[in-house]
């Protein structure tokens, strides 16, 4: 079997093109274009094939023989690829967005970094400023610890470039967030409302924990990713309970510290949330849609019960 | 009904396009007209009106897009007329002290010849469903000159007014309040003079693309 492979524009990419086994996975291309061209790396490739109209295009998926794209014994076999540049294992990726978060913020609370924002005073710290670097801090040693001891990733990796818009996100809010809670002039709010605030956040970043783990138990160690329903807990009332937890977990945060940037960023998380929530439940509906026993996807909130 | 929608939504583009053209033309005449008979100092006071209502007018281009109205997109529109409000609101009009500079001339003869010639494209567009090939010609070829001097003269003149700003507790939020919240325009304002680095050469790169695209199709369309 031979294969040609072509760029978008119909260039060749591989000079006279591959020749595999008539049992051939996707994986076994993807490998020998790696042989031919080094740094196209399986992570890095990705290939469809060639498409008359307009429309999505149909992805070869990993562990598929390529004879089940291929209907007919058509000669020569045409793939288009893209160059999807260079990647990063999704663990490392979130490693560097919230170990930004972890160290800085702290900065903020021990040094006398305001003498540099002309506030030369010594500083009274307030209680609840304390409180508030351990819950953030606690909150961010979870998600790195989640990482690598909870979460099994569906995509294996995730394109060099999200690294440093992500960081830019997290760092750059966490920086802002921290420079005013922890400010010489704070005010802060009422003790119960404090007490309320943080005792939302401990539960839902609890709750959030258990999410976590359901969510793991639904992918088996090793699998080839996949999507299946989620159940259990908070999952048999919200598609997303994993987001849900995690905004109201900063809105505790939030109604305890009492800054307009710590509520931007709960307004940008929760939009950004949203939005993949609202993917992953159309995902889902259309995956398991009832029909030729798939199982139905049942009604469920998406992220923000009672609204959404 | 759809007849009847596009061709309201065709009268209302050529309107609006045909009133905006026209406050930039006051803009025009008025500069100079003062330049010829008076000094560029006195530029300001004589655009300030047209200025305001053309340049704020310009609101209303971002909503078309929103809602659909025209098919530029948002991310094009917001950060160029987002500039041009900034200037024209946050700074001649907030620092009366940089009124006088010679740079309000440069700035408003480059923004109204732009727009002068956009609003006129589109109003053609509109009204009459057709553009004569020079004015596309003028429309996508323009800012190869304008783009520069209107922005540097945009930059020269934040950068003159940042010292009023330093000195001024003009839109500055101090803490402490409940909100724990705290605004110092004169970071804001170094804050937009950085995003121009970047943003100016991605715009212009916007904009040869843009001219690309419009100037091939209505080759292949002759």
């Amino acid at each position: 079997m031979k294969v040609s492979v072509v760029s978008r524009s119909g260039r060749e990419i591989i000079k006279g093109g591959i020749d595999l086994s008539d049992n051939a996975t996707v994986d076994d291309l993807k490998s020998s274009i790696h042989q031919r061209v080094k740094k196209y790396y399986p992570a890095r490739q990705r290939l469809t094939l060639p498409q008359p109209g307009k429309g999505k295009p149909v992805v070869l998926e990993r562990g598929k023989r390529l004879k089940d794209y291929f209907e007919k014994d058509e000669g020569k076999l045409v793939v288009v690829f893209k160059d999807l540049g260079p990647q990063v294992a999704y663990s490392t990726l979130f490693f560097w967005e919230y170990v930004g978060p972890l160290f800085i913020y702290p900065i903020f609370y021990y040094f006398p970094v305001y003498k540099y924002f002309g506030y030369p005073a010594e500083r009274v710290i307030h209680p609840v400023q304390t409180y508030a670097m351990y819950y953030w801090c606690f909150h961010y040693a979870k998600r790195i610890l989640e990482t690598f001891f909870v979460h099994r990733f569906s995509h294996a990796t995730s394109p060099l470039s999200n690294v440093f818009r992500n960081c830019c996100y997290y760092w750059t809010f966490g920086a802002v967030i921290a420079y005013f809670v922890n400010h010489p002039l704070y005010t802060p709010v009422s003790e119960k409302q404090i007490k309320i605030g943080f005792g939302l956040g401990i539960v839902c970043q609890v709750a959030n924990f258990y999410c976590h783990i359901l969510l793991r138990n639904l992918r088996i160690p090793g699998g080839k990713g996949g999507y299946q329903i989620p159940g259990g807990f908070l999952f048999n009332i919200v598609t997303c309970a994993n987001y849900t937890t995690e905004i109201y977990q900063w809105l505790g945060f939030n109604i305890a510290t009492q800054t307009v940037a710590g509520y931007t960023f709960l307004a940008v998380a929760t939009f950004i949330m949203t939005n993949w929530a609202l993917a992953k439940h159309r995902r889902l509906k259309k995956l398991f849609d009832g029909k030729d026993g798939r199982p139905k996807y049942p009604r469920r909130w998406v992220i923000l019960p009672p609204f959404l | 009904m759809a007849g009847f929608f596009s061709g309201l939504r065709r009268l209302y583009l050529a309107i609006y396009n045909w009133l905006v053209f026209f406050g930039w033309v006051q803009v025009l005449y008025f500069a100079v007209k003062t330049l010829r008979e008076s000094s560029p100092a006195a530029v300001y006071d004589a655009v300030e009106k047209p200025l305001q209502f053309a340049q704020t007018a310009a609101i209303l281009e971002i909503l078309h897009g929103l809602v659909g109205l025209v098919r530029s997109p948002v991310s094009a529109t917001l950060p160029q007329i987002g500039s041009r409000l900034f200037v024209t609101w946050g700074i001649l009009h907030s620092f009366p002290e940089v009124r006088n500079h010679w740079l309000v001339s440069s700035l408003v003869i480059s923004w109204s010849l732009t727009e002068i010639i956009r609003y006129s494209f589109f109003g053609m567009k509109e009204a009459f469903g057709y553009t004569p090939s020079w004015l596309q010609w003028l429309r996508y070829s323009s800012f190869f000159v304008m783009y520069v001097t209107g922005i540097s003269s945009e930059v020269g003149l934040i950068y003159a007014a940042i010292p009023y700003i330093k000195n001024s507790d003009l839109y500055c939020v101090r803490m402490p309040n409940k909100l724990n919240f705290a605004f110092d325009y004169f970071y804001a304002s170094l804050l937009v003079l950085a995003v121009y680095v970047p943003g100016s050469p991605h715009m212009y790169m916007y904009m040869i693309g843009q001219r690309k695209k419009a100037l091939s199709k209505s080759r292949k369309s002759d």
